[in-house]
């Protein structure tokens, strides 16, 4: 059962897609393992960040743990209730609980609605259904002070999103995943689509938020340094599944699964000593597809320590040290 | 830099006409090349810095891009003034591209062995086979498993870092003098960036190939670059070599740039630095510092007129555009 401590846990989550052949008579050709047994749980107060390449089911992590995609199978409980098992009614009111911040600041912004209304949605949406007490001038007065708590001047309210500039755009869908008070923030790449000096922005103001709103975050990005900058525990993921999960500090200090290692390795650092005198572990190929079923570990063929028993059976999530728990035989296992 | 100068960029402006006004892209840049050398060309969306390489090649669309000054020197020979015919021979031979798409950027319809043999063949006089042969010889020294058998396949049949290999085959088979790589890497994953970063880098270095990497990325800067440029609206605000420039920043612009990247080491520090708002439209900029509204620095004279370029070393070409810098001000 989940532990009341915490806001979030995800058990043995796995997504999968099939993959449809024929056009008549459609059959079902395979399966695409996008989340493949997924467990973690967050902490109140806690940013978990979780960080892989392309592909390797991060961001469809995030929309199975907001209900926006239906999990094949596994669990996600909300402060202990288990988010799949409410009906439609219940699940909406529950919304209000996690709230998501999109990659795309261009595209999660309706281009026909002002700023103000876009914040205002959710509260007018939430209202209109009874599930808060709030009358227009309440709503109106709302969605300008979390304007400007995003650090959006009041006179932007009438302006439409084409007339904002990419780290704006970002400001007025944070301020939307705000407006209904939310527990979990579920943000997808927030900053990847902005530029370096936009994204510190946006990073720390997400960080006030979290202290003043008294925010958990889900924070799925792509880039090491964002991710090790925001969150206080990592998730690494590969292929579907969590490789390897700890605090921040550990993760950049002693990493332990290979990929990992390789994954950090390869990040560059603005640093030009550090970046001549470091050694980079590079990896053989491409991540391999999803779609192919795998008997031993999935990260074997790309792997400079591969052993003769990874190909026999996959590792599973083990405790390698307190706090840091691993999947690689590397470090134990059967 | 002992060497020689390959080429040479002296006050280059191009702009696009808009519905809403002229847009300088870029406004008066200029810069050397060496052989051998790799120049980084960082900034952020719009400062110009795609528009600049652009230019190079003059490959700006024309209208609405124009080149309106400046001159391109290669090897003596101003690009600007050339015909079309002998910037055309130029290209993929001479000075050739990288772009950052690599799946827009290659022919969907043609196998990727025939679109690596065209350049072969176009400048080398080569039959179809013989420029057939020297493509596989390519995709194995770019490290494509399998050259011979993959020849046949087409773009979509790649993964993306294959494909930007398949695009860096393409631009080094016929041993260019410059390599111009806009954004090489910003489309792939970290690990796959770091296989694609490796390979430029040894290839460049085995034919003292000259290698302009534009990036946004100041990682990618420190780890490949030898001199860089940082632009900023349209201009270069500050050249310096790589460790000058990371290590002692002149520009208020680049010291806020690079304060503002997180470090995956965690040296950092616990907050960032954010340079406050946003980069200008660079519709109709007046005549002052285009960094002046987001800086921490900002004097008077910063938004009365445009501050001039100081070279602070000749023998590096060390230069910054800022009032701060500007030897009246150095000697106050």
């Amino acid at each position: 059962m989940p532990d009341s401590q915490n806001l979030l846990d995800v058990r043995g989550l796995k997504v999968h897609f099939p993959i449809e052949k024929g056009i008549i008579f459609k059959r079902v050709a395979g399966w695409v393992r996008a989340v493949d047994g997924v467990d973690f749980s967050i902490k109140k107060g806690e940013a978990l960040g979780l960080v892989g390449e392309s592909g390797c089911g991060k961001s469809t992590t995030a929309m199975a743990v907001a209900q926006l995609q239906t999990a094949t199978a596994g669990q996600v409980f909300l402060e202990g209730r288990d988010l799949a098992s409410l009906s439609a009614k219940d699940l909406r009111a529950a919304r209000k609980d996690f709230q998501l911040v999109f990659q795309d600041p261009y595209s999660s912004l309706d281009p026909r609605q002002k700023a103000q209304d876009i914040i205002a949605e959710p509260l007018r949406i939430f209202a209109k259904n009874g599930l808060i007490t709030m009358d227009e001038a309440a709503i109106q007065r709302e969605s300008l002070s979390l304007m400007d708590r995003c650090g959006l001047s009041a006179s932007f309210a009438t302006r439409y999103p084409h007339e904002f500039s990419g780290g704006q755009r970002q400001r007025i869908g944070i301020a939307r995943a705000l407006a209904l008070g939310p527990k979990l923030i579920i943000a997808d790449e927030p900053v990847s689509a902005l530029d370096v000096s936009i994204q510190s922005q946006i990073l720390n103001l997400l960080k006030d938020l979290q202290k003043d709103f008294d925010l958990t975050f889900l924070f799925i990005a792509h880039d090491l340094a964002v991710i090790e900058y925001f969150c206080t525990r990592i998730a690494v993921m590969y292929l579907g599944r969590i490789v390897e999960i700890t605090d921040a500090a550990t993760m950049a200090r002693n990493p332990l699964h290979p990929y990992t290692k390789a994954l950090l390795s390869a990040v560059p650092l603005p640093d030009p000593r550090k970046e001549r005198s470091r050694r980079r572990i590079i990896l053989k190929g491409d991540v391999p597809s999803p779609s192919i079923e795998y008997k031993g570990c999935p990260f074997r063929e790309r792997c400079p320590q591969a052993m003769e028993k990874c190909a026999l059976s996959p590792p599973s999530l083990m405790q390698a040290e307190e706090g840091h728990q691993v999947s690689c035989f590397l470090y134990g296992g059967a | 830099m002992s060497e020689e100068s390959i080429l040479r960029v002296e006050g280059l402006v191009t702009q696009f006409s808009t519905d809403r006004g002229l847009v300088k892209a870029v406004d008066g840049i200029s810069f050397d090349l060496h052989r051998g050398e790799t120049l980084g060309i960082v900034g952020e969306s719009g400062s110009g810095k795609s528009v600049t390489n652009l230019s190079i090649l003059r490959l700006v669309q024309s209208p609405p891009g124009n080149i309106a000054a400046g001159k391109v020197l290669f090897q003596g020979q101003d690009l600007l003034q050339a015909s079309e015919e002998e910037v055309r021979l130029l290209r993929g031979k001479n000075i050739s591209m990288i772009f950052q798409d690599p799946l827009t950027s290659l022919n969907p319809v043609l196998k990727v062995s025939m679109q690596i043999a065209e350049a072969i063949q176009l400048h080398h006089g080569l039959g179809r086979k013989p420029a057939k042969a020297k493509a596989v010889e390519m995709m194995k020294l770019i490290g494509i498993p399998d050259a011979e058998r993959r020849a046949d396949d087409y773009p979509h049949q790649f993964s993306g870092g294959m494909r930007q290999r398949i695009m860096i085959a393409m631009a080094l088979s016929c041993n260019p003098d410059i390599l111009i790589a806009d954004e090489p890497t910003t489309a792939l994953d970290v690990t796959i960036q770091a296989q694609i970063l490796e390979l430029i880098k040894s290839l460049s270095a085995k034919d003292k190939t000259a290698v302009i990497l534009i990036t946004h990325d100041l990682g990618v800067v420190a780890g490949m670059c030898d001199t860089v440029c940082v632009m900023y609206a349209g201009r270069i605000v500050e050249r310096a070599p790589v460790d000058e420039l990371f290590y002692d920043p002149k520009h208020p612009y680049t010291r806020g740039l690079l304060d503002s990247i997180p470090s995956v080491d965690l040296s950092g520090p616990d907050r960032l630095y954010s340079i406050p708002g946003a980069p200008p439209n660079l519709i109709d900029l007046p005549d002052a510092c285009p960094f002046a509204p987001r800086c921490s620095r900002v004097m008077e004279v910063c938004t009365k007129a445009t501050p001039p370029e100081t070279v602070l070393d000749t023998a590096t070409s060390r230069s910054v555009r800022c009032w701060l810098h500007t030897k009246e001000n150095q000697n106050a």
